[in-house]
């Protein structure tokens, strides 16, 4: 194919009707699937071949194949972008109007696709050069583009040139705009001055267009053109509203608009970034007059209104796209907020609330009304957007100034309407019970977001961030309505048998919803808690009524969703820390002084007492199923982080600050309660009650891995994670028979291994509650016993190679490893000393054991984790001679897995056999970097008393040694394993950045794979690896600078060149990866964030190798045809290593110039290098 | 305790034994299980509950491991499951004759001539490759349930 011309040539025409003609052909055979790899790849060369814009226009202007217009435009973008650095100013301009003129000429193309191509083009041109184009030019553009939108040129154009905008404003914004090859500073520069210059006057166009073809919409019954022109304006305007503006200064101190990240930031950062359906348009004050002054929004009502007449006509109806697009608006400007408004106390932002809330009131109100309308077959959408509306509105004012809104003109307030909508909505839920997402089930997941929105604790010591008392009436019976829908949905659910239905990914997928019923129950505490608790002790006692008569699954199903909403409302999730209670329930119940009347503590000790149930086996046979456990264990884990022997002092903290000044004491506060969990009360009974629950979850309850997940990973571990509830722990009887009974009972080595080494990490953690720190460590070997004896007399067996492989051996090896990996995790200070004897006793059992196992990939990679986790947890406490033992006993263990690994070869036939042993390598390999990376820590963090070199020990050293060891398993192939070649190359340059010197120790062969690991580096997909790989470069090439500037050899003979085994001179590793590094920047793919490290890499390279540099210059001029293009070739190089000063040093400040100039030389000369 | 510890301690007769009962729950991805009479390598375990309020079971794929043929078990994890006992032995490569069976070196000095390598055409002429070019190559023999096949080799460097 042939689209080559030259400048002073008139193009041939025969030439250009050929490549039209074998355009139009691909064009046609991809559409019919016939050789579609040609047909792209002659589409591709169109876009590939240097200046196409006369062949594309070609095309664009004679092709009767609209697919051949669409990829004709396609290349001039492409062509245009690339060789954008050498087309003259005058070139780009009258690309950009052909375009534009293109369009306009065919306002009335049936074909839209080809046409919004067309126009994406000239916007992404128009961006390309909006930095560097002339204000005249600018202007003219946006001139021919303001006559088509006021409509000057026909309904066809003006539509056409509302598209222009659409497309043009989605490119300057930056989450939609396409990728030109540019930093991100551009863009940001780019949507700066659209914001700050041209986006008020392109809503003003918007609106105009839209006002001027209203009167014609309105009068007209039947759908008419000026609708799709109004359509299209009001996309546009919704477009704009949605920007994220960011120059909307002035900050209102008024409520709650202000964003102050630190301080009220709570109601936008935490709670709201998680909703989706609103973000706050926050224009700033130049939007007053267009947004707010002008009447826009009783136009855009009035026409709204209009429209909602004409449903029954034809070419209107609810969901046509001028009326979702006016509805979308009038949402949209609910969530106007900010400065935009004069700053009079919310004067003029509660008018026009008013104002959209008198038009979306009809949506949505009388909600019975609606409600039943959808039912017959109305579409939900109106509803559902009048929602959102009230969803926008909250999210912009208080719960109180919300609830007054509606009273200016109804007889109730915006939360009663709230509550009567929402009561609707849950009837429907609740009558129609299906497992689709129905309108009532979007309607309320959007309702709920008001009610979270209006609830979430923000300031309470201003009354207007209070809800209202009808308000608290509505939450309440709101909340009511909940439970009983929730518990419907319960009992019905119990004959649909959905086998993945498990506790925690129903609570994952409730949680939101949990944690927005737990706000409003909370809103309303004082009657919510006592329902919970009424609700509950009925089911409790239709169980006790029972005894077996007849099935209740439907109650346990109602018990189980009632556990998961009372564990919500009582409760916050930690997270890791330790959670107060929750601020509601603390301010209310204030004169409440008899703890034992508090419905918290009624309710809590319900809850209890019912979970003891599950001691007694009968009652367990017949009604504690491992569901309704999980439950009671992700129950009693949430509550004891909050209530088991509370830290009063925490929680008075709070309370001072809030609305109750300091002089209350907690007592007197509604936390009267918290003392009766404290250990001097009944504490202790209820610690052992739940230490016996979960116990009896691990022994009885053989197989139930996810029940016993949560005992282990939620229940057990959060309980030691408080010191004083540890210390109650290891006092109590129960806590001993735990532990007795994890050491020698059976049934616990039947537990899932994971879980045995969760259940070793706790139970040496409660060893932190021993009085003191030989207590402690006694504790720690009592514990551990067991498991080192175990292992010390089995590979001191002398039948051990026979016995070894029977699988009951097998699994008794791997479940004390798992428990020995699990106490080494658990290492702390108090116990380091004891921790470290049980590693140092079974160091050399793991020695036979990896000899013993070779072939048995799970046990090794215990071996391994073990070591890693053992190692990790003990290095940075370790003196110079027990680190001297560590690290020999690392090396040999090393040594040993690499001699029984290296040269293996599976034979096996089955494919997937083959992967899973190559997946086991990697899991290895992956492993003993980490230990690598671990014994590095040790020259980072370290707490022993005197400096290991003073014994002559050298983590550099070991950790090379190390790296030696492992690198010849390290082939290419495994560091096709994501995670593998992430933990090797960061491995890689953290070595070379900290010790280079090292480098020169290692043998000829880890020498040169640590070269070729680089290389597949450089070209690997993952840009984090290849920039780790440049550090490194970086690292290599700049410790050969400085030492060879101070005289000495550097890397030597390594960067000299070398020669290969078959005695040919290799050229040396810094020239070999100058070479790579400038083919790789000049000639490849890459993003665009690499470039700084390039130039950070390639800097020090330069300058060690910089006769090579000049050659391989001169060869890149050299080969350059065009003498135009060879010049500018020529300047760019100099430039590179000359403009900004750049001096031949490696400081930070020469770095950074250094940054500048590759980027600028690239942007330069990338276009045209890589075409020809 | 001491009675517990025993727990691990093979029968007198354990070598005879081919399979040992274990309970479902405990069998991990990546160790063995028997299914319908096979020796297996679990590759992917998943447990799921029999109706809302019932028991868990568990869900193993496995493949075979000499013949490479997945199979599929469903088994309450209360319940056991039979494990078979692997062997793996490592031989010395003596010999590799024209119709593919190798002569291997046994502990007791003895030859073991029964097994034959994989018919792999491509493995087949990279074994003999080394074994001509005088590489020292050690050969491991899997064996349970009363079938052994040669399942991995290595290299330990020139003769």
């Amino acid at each position: 194919m042939h689209h080559g011309y030259h400048d002073n040539n008139e193009p041939d025409l025969a030439k250009l009707q050929a490549t039209m003609q074998a355009i139009e052909l691909a064009c046609s055979s991809i559409q019919m699937h016939v050789n579609p790899a040609a047909a792209e790849a002659t589409i591709l060369s169109l876009c590939q071949s240097p200046q196409p814009y006369k062949a594309c226009q070609f095309i664009l202007d004679n092709s009767q194949v609209p697919n051949a217009r669409f990829q004709a435009a396609a290349a001039i973008r492409d062509a245009a972008i690339r060789e954008w650095g050498f087309l003259s100013a005058h070139d780009k301009i009258k690309l950009i109007s052909y375009c534009l003129n293109y369009v306009m000429q065919h306002a009335h193309s049936q074909e839209g696709y080809v046409q919004a191509k067309v126009s994406s083009v000239a916007t992404q041109l128009m961006k390309r050069g909006w930095l560097e184009f002339q204000a005249t030019e600018k202007d003219a553009f946006f001139q021919e583009v303001r006559q088509a939108v006021i409509g000057s040129r026909g309904l066809h154009v003006q539509f056409i040139g509302i598209t222009i905008l659409e497309s043009l404003v989605s490119e300057f914004a930056p989450s939609t705009s396409t990728a030109i090859g540019l930093p991100r500073e551009f863009h940001e520069q780019c949507r700066t001055s659209l914001e700050l210059n041209y986006l008020k006057t392109i809503y003003c166009w918007a609106q105009e267009a839209a006002l001027s073809v209203t009167n014609n919409i309105v009068q007209s019954n039947s759908e008419i053109l000026e609708v799709k022109v109004c359509t299209a304006a009001l996309r546009l305007m919704l477009q704009i509203l949605n920007w994220e503006f960011q120059y909307s200064t002035s900050a209102v101190e008024s409520t709650k608009k202000s964003i102050n990240v630190f301080s009220t930031g709570v109601r936008f950062d935490v709670n709201s970034a998680k909703r989706s359906e609103y973000a706050l348009v926050q224009p700033g004050p130049s939007w007053r007059d267009v947004l707010i002054h002008s009447g826009h929004v009783g136009w855009l009502l009035s026409l709204y209104g209009a429209l909602r007449l004409k449903f029954s006509n034809h070419g209107y109806w609810l969901d046509c796209p001028i009326a979702v697009s006016a509805r979308k608006l009038i949402v949209q400007l609910c969530s106007l907020t900010g400065a935009v408004f004069p700053s009079d106390s919310g004067q003029t932002q509660n008018q026009h609330i008013l104002q959209l809330l008198s038009g979306i009131l009809q949506w949505i109100d009388p909600p019975d009304v609606v409600s039943n309308a959808i039912k017959c077959g109305r579409s939900e959408s109106e509803m559902l957007d009048g929602c959102r509306a009230l969803l926008s509105v909250a999210s912009v004012t208080t719960p109180h100034v919300f609830d007054q809104l509606l009273k200016s003109v109804r007889p109730f307030g915006t939360i009663t309407l709230l509550s009567t909508l929402m009561a609707e909505v849950l009837k429907d839920l609740m009558d129609t019970s299906t497992d689709e997402e129905t309108w009532s089930w979007v309607a309320r997941d959007i309702l709920l977001d008001t009610w979270t929105t209006l609830l979430v604790p923000t300031d309470l010591t201003h009354p207007s961030m209070l809800l209202p008392p009808e308000g608290i009436n509505a939450a309440a019976n709101i909340f009511a309505l909940i439970v009983e829908s929730e518990l419907k949905a319960a009992s019905a659910s119990v004959s649909s048998d959905e086998a993945e239905d498990y506790l925690q990914a129903s609570i994952s997928a409730m949680d939101e919803r949990l944690c927005s019923y737990a706000l409003i129950a909370r809103a309303a505490v004082d009657v919510t808690v006592p329902l919970l608790t009424r609700l509950f002790t009925e089911r409790f006692l239709r169980l006790h009524q029972n005894r077996g008569a007849s099935d209740l699954t439907e109650t346990l199903e109602e018990l189980y969703s009632l556990l998961l909403i009372a564990g919500h409302v009582l409760s916050d999730e930690g997270q890791g820390e330790t959670p107060l209670v929750p601020e509601a329930i603390q301010n209310h119940f204030v004169g409440l002084t008899e703890a034992e009347k508090h419905p918290v503590y009624i309710l809590s000790s319900s809850i209890i007492k019912f979970a003891e149930q599950s001691l007694d086996s009968e009652m367990r046979a017949s009604y504690f199923s491992p569901r309704l456990m999980e439950a009671i264990i992700w129950f009693l884990a949430r509550w004891s982080s909050t209530y088991m022997m509370p830290n009063n002092e925490m929680n008075k903290g709070v309370k001072s600050k809030t609305v109750f000044e300091s002089d209350l004491q907690p007592e007197q506060a509604g936390l009267v309660f918290l003392s009766l969990f404290g250990e001097h009360n009944q504490g202790k009974h209820i610690l052992d009650i739940i230490v016996r629950i979960a116990m009896t979850t691990l022994v009885f309850y053989p197989g139930e891995k996810d029940l016993q997940a949560l005992t282990c990973y939620q229940l057990l571990h959060g309980l030691v994670r408080r010191r004083n509830v540890s210390a109650q722990l290891v006092a109590l009887e129960s806590w001993g028979k735990l532990a007795s009974t994890f050491i020698g009972d059976k049934n616990l080595f039947l537990l899932h291994a994971a879980h045995q080494r969760s259940l070793s990490q706790t139970l040496v953690l409660s060893a932190s509650g021993m009085g003191n720190i030989e207590a402690s460590n006694q504790y720690v070997r009592d514990l551990t016993h067991h498991m080192t004896n175990y292992l010390v007399e089995i590979s001191g067996r002398s039948d051990l190679k026979n016995v070894s492989q029977q699988p009951d051996i097998i699994l008794g090896v791997t479940c004390l490893l798992e428990r020995l990996r699990g106490a080494s995790s658990a290492s702390e200070p108090r116990t380091q000393k004891a921790v470290f004897e049980m590693g140092f006793s079974v160091m050399n059992p793991i020695i036979i054991l990896l000899e013993v196992y070779s072939n048995e990939s799970t046990v090794i990679y215990l071996l391994i984790k073990f070591v890693v986790d053992w190692v990790d947890g003990q290095i940075i406490y370790l003196e110079a001679q027990e680190t001297a033992i560590v690290i020999n006993f690392c090396m040999r263990f090393l040594q040993l897995y690499s001699s029984y690994n290296i040269g293996k070869i599976s034979l096996s036939l089955s494919r997937s056999l083959l992967s899973e042993a190559n997946a086991e390598k990697y899991k290895d390999l992956r492993a003993l970097l980490q230990l690598l990376s671990n014994l590095c820590s040790k020259d980072l963090v370290d707490f022993s008393s005197d400096s290991i070199e003073a014994h002559g020990t050298r983590i550099s050293q070991v950790v090379y040694t190390g790296l030696q060891i492992v690198n010849p398993l390290i082939t290419l192939d495994m560091l096709k394993y994501p995670k593998l070649c992430h933990d090797y190359f960061g491995l890689l340059s953290h070595l070379l950045e900290v010790y280079p010197e090292m480098l020169l120790e290692l043998n000829a062969e880890s020498f040169s794979h640590i070269r070729e690991t680089l290389k597949f580096g450089l070209r690997h997909q993952d840009a984090e690896v290849v920039d780790m790989c440049l550090r490194a470069l970086n690292a290599l090439a700049s410790y050969h600078f400085k030492e060879t500037a101070a005289g000495k050899v550097g890397f030597g003979s390594h960067a000299a060149g070398y020669k290969d085994p078959n005695g040919k001179m290799q050229e040396g590793i810094l020239s070999q990866f100058t070479q790579l590094l400038l083919q790789f920047l000049l000639f490849e793919d890459y993003s665009t964030d690499l470039v700084s490290s390039a130039a950070d890499a390639l800097l020090p390279l330069i300058l060690c190798e910089h006769v090579l540099y000049q050659r391989l210059g001169n060869e890149l001029i050299e080969r350059q045809a065009n003498p135009v293009l060879k010049s500018r070739l020529g300047n760019a190089l100099h430039s590179l290593t000359s403009s900004n000063n750049l001096s031949f040093s490696l400081d930070r400040p020469n770095y950074q110039k250094f940054r500048k100039n590759l980027h600028n030389f690239l942007v330069e000369v990338r276009g045209f290098l890589r075409t020809m | 305790m001491s009675d517990e510890e025993h727990q691990f301690e093979s029968k007198a007769d354990a070598g005879a034994s081919k399979t040992y009962p274990q309970q479902a729950g405990t069998i991990r991805k990546g160790g063995y299980i028997v299914i319908k009479g096979r020796a297996c390598k679990v590759v992917e375990v998943s447990t799921s509950k029999t109706g809302k309020h019932g028991h868990a079971k568990c869900h193993f794929v496995a493949i075979d491991i000499f013949n490479g043929k997945k199979l599929e078990d469903i088994v309450p994890s209360s319940h056991n499951c039979d494990v078979p006992h692997v062997t793996r032995t490592d031989y010395q490569l003596i010999d590799i004759s024209e119709d593919g069976f190798v002569s291997l070196l046994t502990d007791s000095g003895n030859t073991k001539d029964d097994l034959k390598l994989p018919t792999d055409e491509a493995l087949l002429a990279q074994i003999k490759d080394g074994f001509n070019e005088g590489k020292d190559l050690v050969v491991s023999v899997m064996s349970a349930m009363g079938e052994e096949q040669i399942n991995a080799l290595k290299d330990i460097g020139p003769k």
